[in-house]
């Protein structure tokens, strides 16, 4: 297909980062309405494959969706227009937020006001675990293995002092051992992208 | 004041082992704060950043980066954090099959089991940083509640923060 041109694709990113309150699902949803209903840059199919993809990436799989799409829409450029699209001005308002709480941080009230946020951002994480495995754990036998391994990682992270990194990496080559059965559906975890 | 190099380095190690924006919670945590580059508050404050900002949920990072290094911070955190995820397009581009294949597919579920366990260990540890000695019951079933609306509920992440806060507010002083 012809290149999607810069400018054109800068704005499209730029209003997917500046409007998308409420984490992934909105912002995979402003993507879609952007870059496949309004302006039929991609077709539906084309979007779910480059979101599949973007889902074995490591890191924040959004910005692997971006960098896929920018790519097929206007090669090398449009991988840097779209990542910085989105996340350049997501960053700034997130400093903006992140000074201002910065400067009231020190109030009594905020204090008050974070001992009750603090338990509540513990349990979202925890939420955002059980998402995260809702959508990895696979049912009968197998499922239980993948419990397992849950397990195995929450035990190293209590109770030993074992590197965070390391327990991924060991449970990584687990899988490639013992859990390659099949992919995993990790469509229904977007909530942890 | 951090150094923006040590901390894109931290930053980068986290995106390039963690899968998923919250996937790096664990490895950031142990990098800043068991190093004391940030601490335990900075990043709740970075989290309850992240869910009123826009864009994808990974944007706590740099908030977190600005807390620990002010905008260098958050600009190392920002650059590190979108570099790993895009190693996909050169390999998508030369090695699509190997992506497809199932033992990649078991790497990757390795993973995210993984990163399941370390955020449940994660969400406990937050809760009750300095043990259960801390703990007032209405942190409890403030904690246990997020955690049903957060995976059954449709309320938005921002609104369920605000009032975390307005009970904080309430029961906290």
């Amino acid at each position: 297909m012809a290149s999607v041109p810069l400018g054109e694709l800068a704005r499209a990113w730029i209003a997917v980062g500046t409007q998308s309150i409420g984490g992934a699902s909105t912002t995979v949803y402003l993507m879609r309405l952007r870059l496949v209903e309004r302006t039929g840059w991609l077709t539906r199919r084309e979007f779910m494959e480059s979101y599949s993809l973007s889902q074995l990436s490591p890191g924040i799989h959004l910005v692997a969706l971006a960098g896929l799409i920018g790519h097929r829409l206007a090669g090398a450029s449009g991988v840097a227009v779209s990542v910085a699209g989105m996340m350049v001005p997501a960053a700034i308002i997130t400093v903006a937020l992140s000074a201002v709480l910065s400067g009231i941080a020190g109030h009594p009230l905020t204090g008050a006001a974070f001992a009750g946020i603090g338990p509540v951002t513990a349990g979202m994480t925890a939420g955002l675990a059980v998402i995260s495995a809702r959508g990895t754990v696979r049912h009968g036998v197998r499922g239980a293995l993948d419990l397992a391994v849950i397990a195995i990682a929450f035990m190293t992270f209590v109770g030993t002092a074992m590197s965070p990194a390391l327990v991924i990496i060991a449970c990584g080559l687990i899988g490639i051992v013992a859990l390659r059965h099949e992919r995993p559906e990790t469509e229904r975890s977007a909530e942890t992208e | 004041m951090s150094d923006p190099i040590a901390l894109f380095l931290i930053f980068l190690k986290a995106a390039a082992l963690g899968m998923g924006g919250y996937g790096s919670l664990p490895l950031l945590r142990e990098d800043l704060l068991l190093t004391g580059l940030a601490t335990d508050e900075q990043l709740i404050q970075s989290l309850a950043v992240g869910r009123f900002s826009t864009g994808p949920n990974g944007t706590y990072i740099v908030s977190l980066g600005y807390f620990a290094g002010g905008i260098g911070g958050a600009i190392a955190a920002l650059v590190a954090s979108c570099l790993p995820p895009l190693v996909m397009v050169p390999l998508v581009a030369v090695a699509r099959g190997r992506l497809l294949s199932p033992g990649f597919a078991g790497f990757t579920r390795g993973v995210l089991l993984a990163i399941s366990g370390l955020l449940l260990a994660f969400g406990l540890a937050i809760l009750a940083p300095a043990g259960a000695a801390g703990l007032a019951w209405w942190h409890v079933i403030l904690a246990l509640a997020a955690m049903a609306v957060t995976v059954h509920g449709r309320l938005h992440p921002a609104l369920l923060i605000g009032l975390g806060a307005a009970a904080g507010l309430l029961l906290g002083r």
